[in-house]
């Protein structure tokens, strides 16, 4: 931590000399866009990094941004540090636009909307000549700052601060609940929703931050060229800001940097074609060779290899054939994002990272590590004991859950009484964890009603129902893998806080004072299921058995008044079964009434007040275990029938 | 009125184009659940290379078949630098990104090969239009139209009728249960997308004699007839005509009433309505997510 402030600190003190002892403007300017790309990409890295979609409309926001300036200046002669704040509320509107409905949908939808968006984006700005000047452009003079005619180097280093700002403001972001939140519907959508973290509303948090930050460096770069024009804020900026945010690396904002670096250098380092085929002569021979050598090594076979070494030794004859690089400019951009998605995937930073752990075998998690200290919480849990719900829990009557002409769950009653643990068994296929679906609103029943805590809970969404007070475990495990045991806690404890954006940003008592006490308690529940050793292990990393309890602990998080355990048991061994019995017991002490899902029948028969027992979608028998275990047609619909 | 009639007739070819491109969109997404960012790219290159064989003095007939043997490898190449690594590493991101150099690198080519201006394309008829209740109709529409529609029904009839189209539709409801009985899904695959290409060039090649050819024609076309998968649906292939026809129609008539410049606008903004309200589209089935 200390470490990288300390480099921060100096980046900015080099790059604030950088123009003193550089007086070559061309250089400075570059330097200056190569900040307001990286401006760009902490944003885009957001968006495509931490929640893991691809947004190919960044370049349209860019171009808002940049218009939106432009306009102001141009039309009405608004002052620039007016503009700066209106350009980024703008955009941020027009992210908000974009990502209602583009994320609603998933994956490749997204980015065909995205892409539609900023070809509307760049059509309007070509057609509405009346505000954009269309084709003509717009020019822009340096900024005025109270009075004071800024100059190229004034203006470069306005740049450098707000992008050091925008940095600090980013890290924040990422490293509070919101950066978590991002993650963790990436890693697992179902569990984020079912921890009342409704994964749509995060996603368009996410797109209209991104989109914010975009606007402020296109606004920046309006002032930065002095001239805008439509045929700047086209598809392939676009497909350069995703070249640049995965051969950078994601998730780091050093790699961000090294990206923008990248693909604004990179023109003029090709400018001209001697230089280029110095370097894809020596790129083919560094790949040749290292193929050559990982072959007799057996690391790897002369199939894996073919490709890369027929790219490279392909694109050194081509580099030979050609006579003018600047017509083929977008072929070795294609060619370079090729070669970055299959053999760089994790970016220059990623893959320095993985080479230096590698090489001093240091097993640190690249992550950050929360320092929890020595905190002892025992009431880690909230009791539900004092909260007004109904003694009848929950009431289900005549539900009906119907995928086509299959009925999963047929006609069923149910009532659940507080305080209890509710046993729910019967053979695989008969309906449970349907039960538990319709429970957390991922199905909406077919008809029927649901009541928890004396309201209606049909057709709410999952994150409603959980933060109503219904919690879950999966049958599947579904945790964050890529975050920390505490982390994956700390999502489950999102609901505790009150601070927004601002405060966030800003970094202000309330949101610290929250974070924590968040940390507190996480920890606190760790060390409930008995996890503390491991808080700062990644999820991924956790033995089964672990994670089950994980599983539980997060779901403990959101102060539920209803937790459904849906086969906690499965694949533990028997010590870990026992420790599993305590806790469950434990979390009924605390008042909260569980729907205990289970195959392991001493189990379930040996805490259970209630069990139900469903067959085909029906219930076939309910009662205390004793009674169950001794039911017939329960033993039927286990057994099969007897034959006489 | 009549000019109004006309351009529903234009608007209807135009449709019909972006139909069997969003065609090309279905085949591979029900293989291999991915699309080609590059398709509209395909298209632009089956219409150029037709119009070199054109030069050459070739039959336009024949330069119909030639250009779906090249769309056919054409398509081949792109599933097997593009999507085949990203699907054996279960990257999304991965195809998306290389479908899209792909197709920025097949521009490049175009436009060093063939330069940046448009060209005219000779079709196979004279450009007398013909009378079709009481509005003009040029034979070369009426062309777009059939060899659309054939061309979709054809390929249906192959994956219907033959025991390959079989292995394509059993791969499209289940790859990996596929897998298990012994077909071959990475060529499944692969096949997919050298029909997509094939069915793409072949628009190509039909569109280019009532519009222009030129290199950089493809990306707003593959970004449309995406538009029109979407609004009718990635499973219904009565979706796509329709669609297809929705907004080739929006489309002329925005170019006509309102200005050229914003033909492109109503088609994309029809995309994004849809998906706020519809995502599987008007004719698709909405899936229910498993847990």
């Amino acid at each position: 931590m200390r470490f990288k402030f300390l480099a921060l600190a100096a980046g900015i003190i080099i790059l604030s000399l950088f123009p003193i002892f550089q007086t070559n403007t061309y250089y400075i300017h570059m330097v200056e866009r190569i900040l307001i790309y990286s401006i760009l990409l902490f944003g885009l890295d957001i968006v495509v990094g931490y929640t893991g979609q691809v947004s190919l409309g960044h370049a349209g926001l860019f171009g808002v941004g940049a218009y939106t300036a432009g306009i102001l200046y141009f039309k009405l002669g608004v002052p620039f540090l007016i503009i700066l704040p209106i350009a980024v509320i703008v955009s941020c509107l027009f992210g908000a636009l974009l990502a209602l409905p583009a994320l609603k949908v998933v994956g490749p939808y997204i980015a065909m909307v995205t892409l539609a968006f900023g070809t509307i984006i760049q059509i309007l700005i070509n057609e509405m000549t009346f505000l954009t000047e269309g084709p003509l452009g717009i020019i822009i003079k340096k900024p005025i700052i109270f009075g004071f005619q800024t100059k190229e180097i004034h203006y470069y280093w306005i740049v450098l601060a707000i992008s050091a700002l925008s940095l600090v403001v980013i890290n924040r972001i990422l490293k509070s609940r919101l950066g978590r939140s991002f993650e963790a519907l990436r890693d697992s959508p179902v569990a984020c929703d079912c921890m009342g973290v409704s994964v749509y509303k995060y996603k368009v948090y996410a797109f209209i931050i991104s989109a914010g930050f975009a606007g402020l460096a296109g606004s920046l770069y309006a002032y930065s060229e002095q001239y805008i024009s439509p045929n700047t804020y086209v598809f392939e900026l676009t497909v350069l800001f995703l070249l640049a945010i995965i051969m950078g690396g994601r998730k780091t904002r050093l790699g961000a940097i090294i990206g923008a670096a990248i693909v604004i250098t990179l023109p003029q380092l090709l400018g001209d074609v001697k230089l280029f085929r110095i370097v894809a002569t020596a790129l083919a021979f560094v790949v040749v060779a290292g193929s050559a050598l990982l072959i007799s090594k057996k690391m790897s076979t002369v199939r894996k290899v073919a490709v890369p070494v027929i790219g490279t030794v392909g694109l050194m004859a081509f580099s030979y054939l050609i006579k003018n690089i600047s017509d083929w400019r977008l072929s070795i951009f294609g060619f370079m994002i090729l070669l970055v998605v299959y053999y760089l995937q994790d970016g220059i930073v990623g893959f320095v990272n993985n080479f230096y752990m590698r090489i001093f075998s240091s097993k640190k998690s690249a992550r950050d590590q929360i320092d929890v200290g020595n905190f002892d919480k025992d009431d880690a849990i909230i009791s539900a004991k004092n909260s007004s719900a109904p003694d009848q829990l929950l009431n289900l009557k005549s539900v009906l859950m119907q995928f086509g002409g299959l009925k999963a769950l047929h006609d069923v009653d149910l009532i659940v009484k507080k305080g209890t643990i509710h046993g729910l068994i019967g053979p695989n296929g008969s309906g449970k964890s349907t039960l538990i679906n319709v429970l957390t609103g991922i199905y909406v029943p077919t008809s029927g009603t649901v009541e928890f805590s004396g309201s209606s809970i049909v057709g709410k969404v999952s994150a409603k129902i959980a933060l109503s007070g219904i919690a879950r475990t999966f049958q599947n495990v579904q945790l964050f893998n890529e975050m920390t045991a505490i982390e994956n806690i700390m999502v489950g404890l999102n609901h505790t806080y009150k601070s927004n954006l601002f405060e966030i940003a800003l970094n202000l008592p309330r949101f610290k004072r929250e974070e924590l006490a968040a940390k507190q308690r996480a920890y606190g529940l760790l060390k409930f299921v008995g996890l503390e050793e491991l808080a700062n292990e990644e999820a991924r990393n956790l033995t089964y058995g672990k994670q089950r309890l994980l599983e539980i602990a997060r779901a403990l998080a959101l102060d539920p008044n209803l937790l459904l355990l849906d086969e906690p048991a499965a694949g533990l061994t028997a010590p870990d079964i026992k420790e599993l019995l305590l806790i469950i017991k434990k979390i009924k002490d605390k008042g909260i009434t569980i729907i205990l899902i289970e195959h392991h029948m001493e189990v379930v028969m040996a805490v259970s007040d209630v069990v139900s027992v469903l067959d085909f979608g029906q219930k076939i028998a309910e009662g205390k275990p004793k009674e169950i275990q001794n039911n017939p047609k329960v033993i039927e619909a286990y057994l099969g029938a007897q034959t006489t | 009125m009549d000019i109004f009639v006309q351009l529903i007739y234009s608007g209807i070819a135009l449709g019909m184009i972006y139909a069997v491109v969003a065609f090309g969109y279905q085949l591979t997404f029900s293989t291999s659940a991915t699309l080609n960012f590059g398709q509209g790219e395909a298209l632009m290159l089956g219409s150029m290379v037709g119009l070199t064989l054109s030069n050459l003095g070739i039959n336009y007939w024949l330069i119909i078949p030639l250009v779906c043997v090249f769309g056919f490898l054409q398509g081949t190449v792109v599933e097997y630098l593009g999507v085949r690594p990203a699907i054996k590493i279960k990257s999304e991101f991965g195809w998306i990104m290389s479908t899209i150099a792909l197709g920025i690198i097949f521009r490049n080519f175009a436009e060093n090969i063939w330069g940046r201006s448009t060209f005219r394309f000779p079709g196979p008829f004279e450009d007398d239009p013909i009378k079709l209740f009481g509005a003009n109709i040029l034979p070369m529409e009426i062309l777009v139209v059939l060899g659309a529609v054939s061309m979709m029904l054809l390929v249906e009839i192959f994956n219907r009728k033959s025991i390959y189209g079989k292995a394509v539709v059993a791969t499209a409801n289940d790859r990996d249960a596929a897998g298990l009985m012994g077909i071959n899904t990475g060529l499944v695959i692969t096949f997919s997308y050298a029909l997509s290409s094939l069915t793409a060039s072949f628009a190509g090649v039909l569109i280019s004699p009532l519009t222009l050819a030129g290199s950089g024609a493809g990306g707003a076309l593959g970004l449309k007839a995406f538009a029109v998968a979407i609004v009718g649906g990635l499973s219904s292939g009565l979706g796509i005509v329709v669609g297809g026809i929705i907004l080739g129609v929006s489309e002329t008539l925005t170019g006509f009433y309102v200005s050229t410049g914003y033909k492109d606008v109503p088609s994309l903004i029809i995309l994004l309505i849809v998906l706020s309200f519809k995502p599987a589209g008007l004719f698709g089935k909405t899936t229910i997510k498993k847990v």
